[in-house]
């Protein structure tokens, strides 16, 4: 804006003014209408709820051609709505909640992707993206009588309903994020509130990364600092099988953000910025195997 | 100029679904937005209903505000100036086809990011050219050189709050000989 702008507008602002009745209450209705709020649920499925609001807010303003364009794996962005509605009915199944779309066939992230896209196709964009906003507010409303470590099993990974969310949560951000690089919209983060515990799922699921990778952590430990918004400090063990943490070997400073991008399969690990001290061939293989459980 | 932290987290949370800051934007920001609106169509309802507007559009497209490029109040002030100006064209549109057959045709709608026209921003300038010298001095040295309240205080030899009620002063004699112009 120009200088003269800003000084025409401030001029204009100078005389505040109040309207008689309040115009609070009516605002607040009326924007409940036209952009549904993030769900109520559990406190714990809050970061979730909030990542579904937000790529709701950026799919409100998609046009025929951005639902038409290639986001990420080949798939157009009605195709990526559908890939997260069939993996959230996916979590929702295994905890009992309400699981829309075509009847339940497959029980794979991938089987119940094809299906779920197949069935959106005949579907114009917008209807897919009212079914996937329904089912993930679904979800939600049944979280909210959950407790967060009730079991619950997705595409084969057995653990805590809650973990699951989080898993979720990062996953939409980060499909999110794709969208809004595509269509060239900057997408704010996450409140730190909903970043810290993503943040800590994402440094939890290292000893799993390293051991789907082949790299056997067991008896190693990490001291890992996530800075910004939203980070913070973790001395934790390597091993999936450790139950407390030694002495650091190696201890890596990075960027909260980052980090989460980096499991989310979203940075080149060789090139990932990273302060490392101790250990750093730990360290290599620790960030190497990062994105292993990033996928689709 | 960047967005202070407070709009950044307001948007995040905006951008996330969570109404009630949307509510501590309104409260931070309604009476500015409402007594542009009234300042620029002079009709209480009309500005009510501007008002109103703009805070549902940033509710519902909130990815359309950039904190990197602006305040939010500067966003804001934007969209309900915009709207304001739009309806006071129309208004002014109804009146000459009341009178008569139109003897010019109406500009063409201002670009998205345009707030003032080539020649408005002319007169804005002219009119803080006819501003008592002290108060001109801080206007130009606040918007046009860029410097802070503090700054402009140590500038013209004088405490931080006395320059900052220069700026005021000035900013609502300028909207006054403004308004009597009728930009």
């Amino acid at each position: 804006m120009e200088p003269v702008e800003r000084l025409y507008l401030d001029a204009l602002m100078e005389e505040a003014a109040v309207p008689e009745r309040s115009l609070r209450p009516q605002l607040l209705a009326g924007a409940r209408a036209r952009r549904r709020p993030a769900a109520p649920t559990a406190a714990w499925a809050e970061p979730y709820a909030g990542r579904v609001a937000a790529m709701d807010a950026l799919l409100a303003s998609a046009v025929d051609d951005d639902w038409a364009r290639e986001i990420v794996e080949g798939w157009t962005l009605q195709e990526l709505v559908a890939h997260l509605a069939a993996k959230d009915g996916l979590l929702a199944a295994s905890v009992g909640a309400p699981v829309l779309g075509p009847a339940l066939d497959a029980l794979d992230a991938m089987g119940r992707t094809l299906q779920v896209q197949e069935y959106e196709r005949a579907r114009s964009p917008e209807q897919t993206r009212r079914d996937w906003r329904a089912q993930a507010d679904a979800l939600c409303r049944h979280l909210g009588g959950l407790t967060p470590d009730t079991p619950a099993t997705l595409d084969g990974v057995a653990g805590a309903v809650s973990d699951h969310v989080l898993a979720r949560g990062l996953e939409t951000w980060i499909h999110t994020d794709d969208a809004a690089s595509v269509a060239g919209v900057r997408l704010p983060h996450p409140v730190p509130a909903h970043i810290r515990p993503t943040a800590d799922l994402c440094a939890r699921l290292l000893p799993w990364t390293m051991m789907l990778s082949g790299v056997d952590g067991a008896g190693r430990t990490l001291h890992l600092i996530l800075t910004g918004p939203g980070g913070g400090e973790w001395t934790m063990p390597l091993g999936v099988h450790d139950t407390a943490p030694g002495t650091p070997d190696v201890s890596i400073t990075t960027d909260v953000i980052d980090f989460c991008f980096l499991l989310g399969g979203r940075a080149e690990p060789e090139s990932y910025p990273a302060e490392i001290t101790g250990d750093h061939a730990l360290a290599a293989d620790i960030l190497r195997t990062a994105p292993a459980l990033s996928g689709p | 100029m960047e967005a202070p932290f407070d709009d950044r987290l307001l948007h995040q949370r905006v951008v996330g679904g969570d109404e009630s800051a949307l509510g501590e934007v309104y409260d931070r920001l309604s009476s500015l937005i409402f007594g542009l609106s009234l300042r620029v169509t002079r009709d209480r309802v009309i500005a009510e209903d501007i008002t109103q507007e703009v805070f549902l559009i940033f509710w519902e497209r909130p990815l359309a505000y950039d904190p990197d490029r602006g305040t939010l109040r500067a966003w804001l002030a934007t969209i309900a100036h915009r709207r304001a100006v739009d309806h006071v064209r129309a208004e002014e549109r109804r009146r000459v086809s009341v009178l008569g057959p139109r003897l010019f045709e109406p500009p063409p709608e201002r670009l998205e990011e345009t707030v003032l026209a080539a020649d408005e921003a002319k007169r804005v300038r002219q009119a803080v050219t006819r501003l008592p010298e002290g108060l001109r001095e801080a206007i130009e040295l606040a918007y046009f050189g860029g410097r802070t309240y503090r700054q402009v205080g140590e500038e013209l030899g004088v405490p931080e709050g006395t320059a900052k009620s220069r700026i005021r002063l000035a900013l609502r004699r300028l909207a006054d000989a403004l308004a009597e112009e009728e930009v």
